[in-house]
């Protein structure tokens, strides 16, 4: 048995070949002299001792070669020489190596760097110890048609802490934008996740420097009546912002910062791959969730650890069960009976992973298998020049079969050629990967979790060469199968015709499957497309033209009363609007395309209609606004009026409804004077509807609009509406005469003037958050239109490529057809007939695929049919007038070929 | 690498080298096949061509040392020594040959 060392000593061996031999042969020669010493004392004369000596010893040489196999791995070597010698020859042929190099270069390069997303976004997304035991405490609301996304209660979250036996640990959560300030430094507005203390244990996520937090740590919430400001918090802060803010000094932990005004102590900083629940996330905060059975408060996350054993199925069923048990274990509960039962909340856990990249994952695997595709057509080329070029070397393996290789030397002779052409691609394509994957780090979207840290580890290395060798064995086999130049005989003269007859058909099954991989990429690409033309020309619903967002939030300690944060956004507004090339300034809780979700979705109450039982009334999310909001951003008016300053100022208790909410709320009546609140009972004051406005979307583009409700600033926490979107988070909408983006420094100034420790976050254009909202799909369609373009691009080259070869072997008897008068356009016509045929019915299987793999796509696809016939019809066409060229220009030089240097060359 | 056709066999050939060297200490292959001879009293002949091919595989296992030295007639010769590697696969060389020995000679005895 051998050990590994001695196998790697054997394959090292190799390089110290020559000086294992020299010694050897120096050893032998001193065995073979010790025996003439031998012979010379037993008396022989020196001649004859010289001659008995080699008699008894036998041959040096061929103790020397098994001496020296006993000890080197010989089969390597003999491997390692042909492959030199496949790389002379390959240098020999430059335009072959090239073209084929190139090639392949491309289509692995494409799939490294494709595989790179796939591998860390999808396949390997979370940087957490059995992350599929961790899962998303989700709920859906079959009631109101809700499968996923109506999150959690501190209702549920204690039944589950108390009673779910297939979870272990539960932690509660909620993300929010929060005001950094330490004394130095500008103050910041970064993304907070306030939670509970179990979420480190069942993330299995500890800190890097100092700690995490104690189990009886955290600010005491409460999610019913007045909040009490805390006075001192423990955080832990993110490893991008320790670096970025704090270079990295560990004695931040002991320095005194304050978030949101509240003095905070930084106890730890997370590892750096830590991004949970999202990568924006910068700061910790402990809580602790009071014990309070909220149920209609669905404003939270959670996320759970299963018991070893248990599955999320397993979790599922139990949750629900939890859930159906409810109005037995609270009969009197107006919450359990009321909402949970009429939403008829279940439980939609799924792993935290699916949670996360469940949608992209699908693009990416489509976008995945289409490189694939683009490697198919790429080998194909390759197997076609591979067929070219052994038929020009028929001769060469008949000398080598006439000699004695065998079948397998021979085979050996053209795969040593596949493999060094395919380890140079994969080479070459790595390097393509490396700077297409910075690429797409800057460009990508980025709702890609963990696309900042996708690299090319050795996964993706071992991948592209693993690719690169089946690709390599793929079309190095190809040849040999067809047509075997294996079999080649000395006394052919060149050309044999059944050979020729095989490898023609070879030929045009690889021109054949690239026009249809071709044409199913067209497809995929223009389906997309057309997805992508249909989102942009959705009509929001307002204008993104010249206007600059950014959101504002008020830190409560030094603004604790609604009247103080009312006054410090008007003191805000009134200077923004005085600065030069501002038109308008406008604040609202959310606004249209916002990143927060519903942001405040509730029931609406109306007035004089009490609710009857089991009557279910569509969520409605609300927005409070200031200044002329609906006016600047261009949201139009249907009926009656918008709200205006002055009804923010005066406190006037009205309201303006979006379309949808009318249509659900006031189907046959007419809206305005009705007088309708927010929500929970706990609201007394009526607000009179004076207004109907366009729908605009919510937080997507793509999904259905939600019903909305704008009501004035100066209402909530006011007495009578105590639960209303408060104003102590805003998004700014600053209208501008001048390019938006050139007001951001102006406006950060403007801030600063009111309260310099007051932090401005996700600056940006109207129109960059709707350019955001189709990128997602702008990513998944530019990435498929290169795959298409490339597979375009090496089809119209395979095709011209076997079309010329075509021409060339056909020179002679082309030349007896001009001599006998046949017209050039009719041998032009010959030939684009001979590779028409082909290019035709590889388009008709291509569509025939396209049609069957629509469903794979669908799931992209908005309001665009996986069959849409205008897409089906241009791609068909183009493709099949594309392949038409590349046959017909082989066709024309044929055509144009004088009949003499024709015949002449045969 | 290819298997030895006789295991046995080269087994055999390896515990006789090992045991002339851990007996004799520094020898050179020819005074190796040398006392192989004698040892058999002439009735075991080691073969060149199977004696440096295991020479070699048995430095490669570090079973044996080898080192460039003189003679005692002044011929330059690589002498091997045994390593505690090697002693160790003596040992287990011996015990497999009286195993095989003994249950050769018991199939021999009631066969």
């Amino acid at each position: 048995m051998q050990t590994l060392t001695s196998r790697i000593s054997r394959v090292l061996n190799v390089f110290r070949r020559r000086r294992l031999d020299d010694e050897l042969r120096q050893e032998l020669e001193s065995h073979l002299a010790l025996i003439e010493d031998e012979e010379r004392a037993d008396g022989a004369s020196a001649r004859e001792a010289h001659r008995n000596a080699r008699l008894r010893f036998g041959t040096p040489a061929g103790y020397r070669e098994r001496s020296v196999d006993a000890v080197v791995a010989t089969s390597l070597e003999t491997a390692a020489k042909e492959f030199v010698f496949a790389v002379r020859r390959l240098v020999r042929s430059p335009a072959f190596t090239l073209a084929a190099v190139l090639t392949l270069a491309l289509a692995i390069g494409a799939n490294a760097s494709m595989f790179a997303i796939v591998h860390r976004v999808v396949l390997n997304p979370l940087p957490y110890p059995d992350s599929d035991q961790v899962i998303d405490l989700d709920h859906a609301g079959l009631g109101v048609n809700v499968t996923t996304g109506i999150q959690m209660t501190p209702g549920l979250y204690f039944t589950y802490l108390d009673r779910a036996h297939t979870l272990d640990g539960v932690a509660l959560y909620w993300a929010t934008d929060q005001t950094l300030t330490d004394g130095g430094g500008e103050p910041e507005r970064l993304r907070v996740a306030v939670v509970t203390p179990s979420l480190a244990p069942i993330l299995r996520v500890w800190p890097l420097q100092g700690r995490w937090f104690t189990d009886q740590e955290g600010t005491i919430v409460s999610s019913r009546g007045p909040q009490v400001a805390p006075t001192q918090r423990v955080a832990v802060i993110s490893y991008r912002l320790w670096m970025r803010r704090y270079g990295g000094d560990p004695s931040v932990m002991s320095r005194a910062v304050s978030v949101e005004g509240v003095p905070t102590e930084v106890v730890g900083v997370m590892p750096p791959s830590f991004a949970f629940p999202d990568t924006r996330v910068d700061i910790w905060l402990a809580i602790q969730q009071r014990r309070e059975m909220v149920w209609d408060s669905f404003n939270y996350a959670g996320v759970a650890r299963l018991r070893p054993g248990a599955t999320v199925d397993e979790a599922k069923a139990e949750l629900t069960g939890l859930i159906l048990d409810l109005p037995r274990a609270y009969p009197n509960d107006p919450g359990v009976n009321g909402f949970m039962n009429t939403m008829k909340v279940r439980s939609a856990a799924r792993t935290i992973h699916e949670a996360m990249v469940g949608r992209v994952a699908r693009s990416l695997w489509v976008l995945l298998a289409s490189v694939g595709l683009v490697l198919l057509v790429a080998c194909a080329n390759i197997a076609n020049l591979f067929l070219v070029r052994s038929d020009a070397r028929r001769r060469e393996v008949a000398v080598r079969r006439a000699l004695g290789a065998g079948r397998l030397a021979v085979a050996r002779f053209f795969l040593a050629e596949s493999a060094v052409l395919s380890m140079a691609g994969a080479v070459l394509g790595l390097g393509l990967a490396w700077g297409v994957v910075r690429l797409l780090v800057a460009v990508g979207p980025t709702n890609l979790p963990r696309l900042s840290e996708i690299q090319l580890d050795w996964v993706v290395v071992a991948y592209t060469f693993g690719l690169s060798a089946v690709a390599g064995a793929a079309f190095g086999a190809i040849p040999l199968w067809r047509g075997a130049p294996l079999s080649g005989t000395l006394h052919e003269s060149g050309r044999s015709h059944t050979a020729s007859r095989a490898r023609h058909r070879a030929r045009h099954l690889m021109m054949g499957s690239q026009v249809a991989l071709a044409l199913v990429l067209l497809v995929a690409s223009g389906l997309m497309g057309r997805s992508f033309q249909k989102i942009r020309a959705i009509d929001p619903g307002y204008n993104p033209s010249s206007a600059l967002s950014f959101r504002l939030g008020l830190p409560v300690n030094r603004y604790s009363t609604p009247d103080a944060m009312v006054a410090a956004h008007r003191a805000l507004l009134q200077r923004l609007s005085a600065l030069p090339g501002v038109t308008a300034a406008s604040a609202s809780t959310c606004p249209p395309l916002s990143e927060e979700g519903l942001c405040f979705g509730s029931a609406m109450r109306v007035d004089g209609r009490p609710l009857r039982p089991g009557e279910i009334p569509p969520l409605v999310a609300f927005r409070s606004v200031t200044g002329n909001y609906l006016d600047s951003l261009g949201i139009r008016v249907i009926r009656g009026r918008s709200l205006t300053p002055a009804d923010d100022e005066h406190g006037e208790a009205v309201a303006v409804i979006n379309q949808l909410t009318a249509r659900w709320y006031f189907p046959n009546q007419d809206p305005i004077g009705q007088r309708v609140t927010v929500g929970p009972p706990i609201n007394r004051k009526w607000l009179t509807i004076v207004g109907v406005v366009a729908d605009t979307p919510t937080n997507s583009l793509t999904s259905s609009y939600a019903g909305q409700a704008f009501l004035p600033m100066s209402l909530p926490g006011t007495p009578g509406l105590p639960v209303a979107p408060s104003a102590n988070v805003m998004s700014y909408i600053i209208r501008t005469s001048v390019p938006p983006g050139s007001v951001a420094q102006a406006v950060r100034r403007a801030v600063d003037a009111v309260d310099k420790n007051l932090a401005i976050a996700q600056v940006r254009t109207l129109q960059e958050v709707l350019d955001r909202a189709a990128a997602q799909t702008a990513f998944t369609m530019v990435l498929l239109a290169i795959a298409a373009g490339v597979a375009l691009l090496l089809g119209v080259i395979g095709i011209y490529g076997v079309m010329s070869y075509v021409v060339n072997q056909r020179t002679g008897e082309i030349g007896v057809r001009l001599a006998l008068g046949a017209e050039p356009r009719s041998v032009a016509r010959m030939i684009v007939r001979q590779g028409g045929v082909v290019a035709l019915a590889g388009a008709a299987i291509g569509f025939a695929a396209a049609l069957a793999g629509g469903r794979l796509v669908e799931s992209l696809l908005y309001q665009v049919s996986p069959r849409d016939p205008a897409v089906l019809a241009i791609t068909t066409v183009l493709l099949i007038v594309v392949a038409l060229s590349a046959c017909w220009l082989p066709a024309r030089r044929a055509a144009r070929l004088s009949p003499l240097e024709a015949l002449r060359a045969e | 690498m290819p298997k030895h056709p006789n295991d046995r066999l080269q087994g055999t050939l390896d515990l006789l080298i090992l045991k002339v060297l851990a007996r004799g200490g520094a020898l050179h292959g020819y005074a190796i096949a040398q006392r192989i001879h004698q040892a058999t009293e002439d009735s075991l002949r080691i073969e060149e061509g199977s004696l440096y091919p295991a020479l070699q595989r048995m430095s490669h296992e570090k079973w044996l040392k080898a080192q460039w030295g003189t003679t005692d007639t002044g011929r330059k010769a690589r002498f091997y020594t045994i390593t505690p590697a090697g002693r160790r696969q003596l040992e287990e060389e011996e015990r497999r040959w009286t195993e095989l020995t003994a249950a050769v000679g018991r199939a021999l005895r009631f066969a």
